[in-house]
């Protein structure tokens, strides 16, 4: 009995007493969408530089913002641009953010492959997310009620398509709400009537990502700007990285060729590849 | 009502009743049945050499010379693919045909730079080569064999010019016989369609057999290596053969799905064998063998769970749950000995239970919140501590979680020991807090064990409370509690929803979840036994 | 033999250590740590109602910021959840609390006549070998974490429910019902068997002595005669459902609306338990959207201490009435 408390306590002690860890450390916050560049970046930079500790957590391009702000991470992902009143709130805590575009994006409407339907107007999106259309039949499809699945609020893939789409309009109760990018597309990969929108790193084979306004998502469309919801991925750090340091190699590494190949790997469009 | 039907109703009412707990065992089983059955896999599986080289390269365990020449021996079976890939491809991909002609220019025209030429002729000749090249270029997209050898013909005159004789610029000469030879062999309407499906071939293979000896190793851990499981290999197989494609029916009605054999479309091609000699040869170019991957809980992982195991994940969760119940198991029994041994039934004992039966009733997001308020928040700044989730408040809030559980089993010990010990040790004339320490407690200790297992088994298993106090999906080993962690309990849940990569591998989302599953069933199977032989010797007496 | 009192020392007596009278000092100590003792121990056993407390208070504290800023009316009884709106974030709970009561009684329809039906099965009608050992079956399904439910229920249950049974989705109503059905049946069997088994073998012997067959014995005497208990246990399986988070978060669907017509369990419904979780991790810390998901976590934590009251009341009187029977 005596010896299990001394064990106990001992161990205790030895957690404990271990919390001054002195490598360098970078903490990373944000988006989900963003989340899996910077986790590309972290598995190339744990080999480069062995000391450093980096962690990534995605919750969300505006608990990344709050983040920097409070000054709990080093960069912030964000998939969209910093809101006015984020920007507000940032000076009056002294933080000054600053962009850094690391990669193009899109986001892309998916539905089931079975689905004949390849190409959808914003018009016609907005009135599935508004709840006027609700069978798959309305828009020259088969006879399936439409199930309609979007991003949880406050993420930056959710507030790109309220913009650009939903122009501000509310999108209808009966909406399915998912967490995350990959939880929208396995949704839309097994259900028949699904119809969701995801970023263009997510779209492997398994759904099908339609033409919207005629304009097909492709790199060239997203890079050039002609597919209607293309967007810029940010990495937003305080003020400007000191040259030299671990968050300076971090956010710039998108313009070596390693890190044009993690872009590229996982999905999205390399901003220097016109 | 009459006799005979009281009792057919008695009968069916009693199978029915029977029938509830067949419900009850057939739920047990379907859902516990697939996920070992798929998670098991993870552990128990035919590992290929591209397993052991992932081993190897990326946790450093394994046999580093038998790798190598298993490396070698497939390598060898390997290369013939990739020869008649090679010599398929010479024909029809233009692009890469085009850029080793200008390769060639290049090269060309840095050797003259070295050699020192009047300036004349350093220009004559370098845009002779450059005609060359361009005709080269031509060829390569025209579609009509009869124009192709014209121009091929045109630059092989140039074969006898001696003042390209030892040069660089032999080899487009090389490379017009060589596409000469390939064109002739290839039906070059079809070129685009070709270089299509080649690309998909191509891809597979890759996923297959991993990227090319020759080929630079790419940066991501993901992409460097082939199938590592056998399974995985001939799910590649089938996709290899056959093309997933969707094909209207009527209009406006849901597609299709159909699959397209894939010989047929290089049917009477060079590439047509590449498909059975695969299918004979897969076996050797990846040398599949029964592993048991019993390291499978000590190994890290690469990111998205990808490669490796569950190590930190278990680490993560014994640290917590240990620290919790460091917390926990003094204030239980202590709480526990108060309220059987002080005390009568009064109002203040009352108002004690009562708290006790409603921390038993929160529901445990609401731990989580208050986790999250109170620990994280308020309580660890208090004492100096960063104002960030770590194990500390983790292991707190579940330890206030647990603290009903553990008071609730420590009592129930104690009051399970006979009055006769208590007694006889009063007699003796021990005080009532020596009775306790030397004779009560450790006649009731098996008991409290039973009660400290079972929390244990029930903080393993939370995800809730620890959702924004201690947990986060991605993150290194934990090197002190005031770090975050990776737990079995979190990691099944970012498995499930929200890892990318984790479909392609649910051999590991699965069985993340089964060593959860199994983790905690093997306690409380430890915690009933222990109880029913404390029981046994207690009523003994 | 020499005793002696205040102040002087004592001689031991033949043989023992210790003197058989105490000196005063030795008394007041004695008397002093024991209460001491009991006061600290009493201290610490407060923890308990000490962490309930805290609990109430730092979700109130948090909340109550929330409450006074906007209607509590709006906040019970609007249908809108649009906490992110640009423009007017609205914070209508309803359709979350009427979710949480959809699958909790959904649930409740599977798991009760199950449950009861099979404690009657356990107490009555089974040897005591076999009770043995399904009754560590039953701990087992209660042992299973709620992740491992919410893994079966998205990767294996969803996709089944769209295939086989046709539904337009598969995480739904229905899906974390049954799964919370499978949950709750363990706390139900175990509190109804133990109530059951516990009405005297008078009653049984009285019923079968008047010729009634086994099943009227159990459904005219005994189960009424066990009511309370049956009442409390279904009252706490309710709390174990309604408090349940990771299973409905990912198998319910999670779309924010009432399902119309209100029998229809194929459709997606939301809970309180799930928006906290799944929206906590999205909010920054100090928003109005953060101070309205604890108003949320405060207004789970009053129905379930209804509930525990409830049960409470239904236990005490089982015990009562057992007392006098």
């Amino acid at each position: 009995m005596r010896t299990v408390i001394v064990c106990a306590l001992s161990v205790m002690v030895l957690l404990v007493s271990n919390s001054a860890v002195s490598a360098e450390k970078l903490h990373i916050e944000g988006s989900t969408t963003v989340g899996p560049i910077a986790d590309g970046f972290t598995e190339v930079f744990k080999d480069m530089y062995p000391d450093v500790t980096i962690t990534v957590n995605k919750s969300g391009s505006g608990t990344g913002a709050a983040a920097l702000m409070d000054g709990r991470c080093d960069i912030a992902t964000m998939s969209r641009f910093m809101k006015e009143q984020e920007f507000k709130n940032a000076i009056a805590k002294n933080v000054f953010p600053v962009a850094h575009a690391v990669a193009m994006d899109g986001v892309c409407i998916v539905v089931h492959p079975s689905n004949p339907i390849n190409a959808l107007s914003s018009e016609q999106v907005r009135d599935i997310y508004l709840g006027k259309m609700i069978n798959w039949k309305q828009l020259g499809g088969p006879d399936i009620p439409i199930v309609v699945i979007s991003r949880d609020t406050s993420s930056g893939t959710y507030e790109t398509f309220e913009s650009f789409i939903m122009k501000g309009q509310k999108m209808a109760p009966s909406v399915e709400y998912v967490s995350t990018n990959p939880q929208a597309f396995a949704r839309v990969e097994k259900t028949r009537g699904a119809i969701s929108y995801v970023g263009y790193g997510f779209i492997q084979t398994g759904v099908k990502a339609l033409t919207l306004d005629g304009v097909e998502p492709s790199r060239q469309t997203i890079l050039n700007g002609k597919y209607p919801a293309s967007r810029p991925l940010f990495m937003f750090t305080n003020g400007y990285p000191v040259l030299g340091s671990m968050t300076y190699k971090f956010v710039t590494f998108h313009l070596t060729e390693k890190g044009q190949e993690v872009i590229e790997n996982k999905g999205f469009v390399a901003l220097t590849d016109y | 009502m009459k006799l005979i039907f009281r009792i057919v109703f008695d009968r069916i009412f009693t199978v029915l009743t029977g029938l509830t707990v067949f419900i009850i065992v057939g739920a047990l089983i379907a859902i516990l049945g697939p996920m070992f059955r798929r998670g098991v896999g993870a552990v128990f599986l035919r590992g290929t050499v591209e397993f052991r080289k992932v081993q190897l390269a990326e946790f450093g365990h394994g046999d580093e010379a038998q790798v190598r020449a298993e490396t070698e021996r497939t390598g060898l079976v390997r290369a013939k693919v990739y020869e008649m890939i090679d010599r398929f491809k010479s024909g029809i991909d233009t692009r890469q045909l085009s850029e080793r002609a200008t390769e060639i220019y290049r090269a060309f025209g840095a050797e003259l730079k070295l050699k020192e030429i009047p300036r004349e002729q350093y220009t004559a000749l370098r845009s002779l080569s450059r005609d060359i090249r361009d005709r080269l270029i031509e060829a390569f997209a025209k579609a009509d064999i009869e124009q192709i050898s014209q121009d091929v013909e045109h630059v092989l005159q140039y074969e006898k010019d001696e003042r390209l004789k030892g040069t660089a610029s032999e080899d487009f000469f090389r490379l017009a016989r060589q596409y000469q030879k390939a064109a002739a062999a290839t039906n070059l309407n079809k070129r685009d369609e070709y270089a299509k499906e080649l690309a998909e071939l191509e891809q597979i293979i890759t996923e297959l057999l991993g990227p090319r000896p020759t080929e630079d190793s790419p940066t991501l851990a993901q992409f460097r290596y082939g199938a590592t499981r056998w399974d995985q290999a001939k799910k590649l197989l089938h996709k290899l053969h056959w093309k997933e494609l969707w094909v209207e029916q009527q209009s406006s009605a849901s597609l299709m799905r159909i699959e397209k054999s894939r010989i047929e479309e290089f049917a009477g091609t060079e590439l047509e064998p590449l498909f059975r000699y695969i299918d004979d040869n897969l076996e050797k170019m990846l040398e599949p063998k029964p592993t048991f991957y019993w390291r499978y809980f000590l190994d890290d992982s690469t990111p998205g769970h990808y490669f490796g195991g569950i190590g930190p994940e278990i680490l993560g969760t014994l640290l917590l749950t240990l620290l919790s119940m460091v917390f926990v198991v003094p204030f239980g029994i202590i709480s526990a000995a108060y309220l059987t041994e002080c005390t009568r039934e009064g109002p203040v004992v009352r108002i004690i239970r009562i708290s006790i039966n409603t921390l038993a009733g929160v529901p445990s997001i609401v731990f989580g919140l208050f986790g999250m308020a109170f620990f994280v928040l308020f309580f660890i700044p208090l004492f100096g501590g960063p104002s960030k989730p770590c194990i500390l408040a983790g292991s707190m809030t579940l330890a206030v979680l647990t603290l009903p559980v553990m008071i609730r089993s420590s009592e129930e010990a104690i009051r399970a020991v006979p009055q006769t010990y208590k007694e006889a040790s009063l007699a003796l004339g021990a005080s009532s807090f020596r009775t306790f320490m030397k004779v009560t407690l450790p006649a009731a200790l098996p008991g409290i064990l039973t009660g400290v297992i079972l929390s244990l088994s029930r903080v393993a298993g939370e995800t809730a409370p620890i959702l924004f106090t201690a947990g986060i999906a991605v993150g290194p080993v934990p090197k002190s509690v005031f770090q975050t962690t990776r737990t079995l309990s979190y990691g099944s849940w970012d498995m499930a929803v929200a890892d990318k990569l984790s479909a392609q591998v649910p051999h590991n989302q699965y069985g993340m979840v089964v060593a959860l599953v199994s983790l905690i069933l093997c306690m409380n199977a430890l915690a009933i036994i222990l109880r029913s032989r404390v029981f046994k010797r207690l009523k003994g007496h | 033999m020499n005793v002696s009192y205040i102040g002087r020392t004592l001689q031991p007596a033949a043989g023992f250590k210790q003197p058989l009278v105490l000196t005063i000092g030795q008394d007041i100590k004695g008397f002093v740590l024991r209460h001491l003792g009991r006061l600290a121990l009493f201290i610490l056993t407060c923890t308990s109602v000490l962490a309930v407390f805290l609990i109430f208070l730092f979700v109130i504290l948090e909340a109550l910021p929330f409450l006074g800023k906007f209607s509590i009316v709006e906040f019970l009884t609007s249908t809108a959840w649009y906490p992110q709106a640009h423009d007017r974030p609205e914070f209508g709970a309803l359709t979350l609390v009427v979710g949480s009561v959809y699958v909790t009684t959904a649930a409740l329809v599977f798991s009760v006549p199950i449950g009861v039906l099979a404690a009657v099965f356990l107490s009555e009608i089974v040897p005591f070998r076999i009770r043995d050992i399904v009754k560590p079956v039953v701990e087992i399904l209660a042992a299973i974490p709620s992740v491992a439910y919410g893994f079966f229920a998205v990767l294996v249950l969803a996709p089944w429910l769209q295939e086989h049974l046709d539904f337009a989705t598969g995480t739904n109503a229905i899906n974390a019902s049954l799964l919370l059905s499978i949950m709750a049946l363990p706390t139900i069997i175990s509190v109804a068997e133990d109530s059951i088994s516990a009405t005297g073998r008078e009653l049984r012997e009285a019923s079968y002595a008047l010729g009634a067959t086994r099943i009227e014995t159990m459904f005219k005497v005994v189960i009424p005669a066990a009511h309370s208990g049956i009442i409390a246990a279904i009252v706490l399986g309710m709390m174990r459902a309604i408090g349940e988070t990771m299973v409905v978060w990912m198998a319910s669907g999670n779309a924010s609306r009432i399902p119309r017509p209100w029998w229809d369990l194929s459709q997606s419904v939301r809970t309180m338990t799930a928006t906290i979780a799944g929206d906590m991790g999205e909010t920054e810390q100090g928003s109005d959207h953060y101070r309205a998901l604890f108003a949320i976590g405060l207004l789970l934590l009053v129905m379930t201490l209804l509930l525990n009251l409830v049960s409470e009341y239904f236990l005490t009187r089982a015990k009562k009435s057992l007392g006098k029977s």
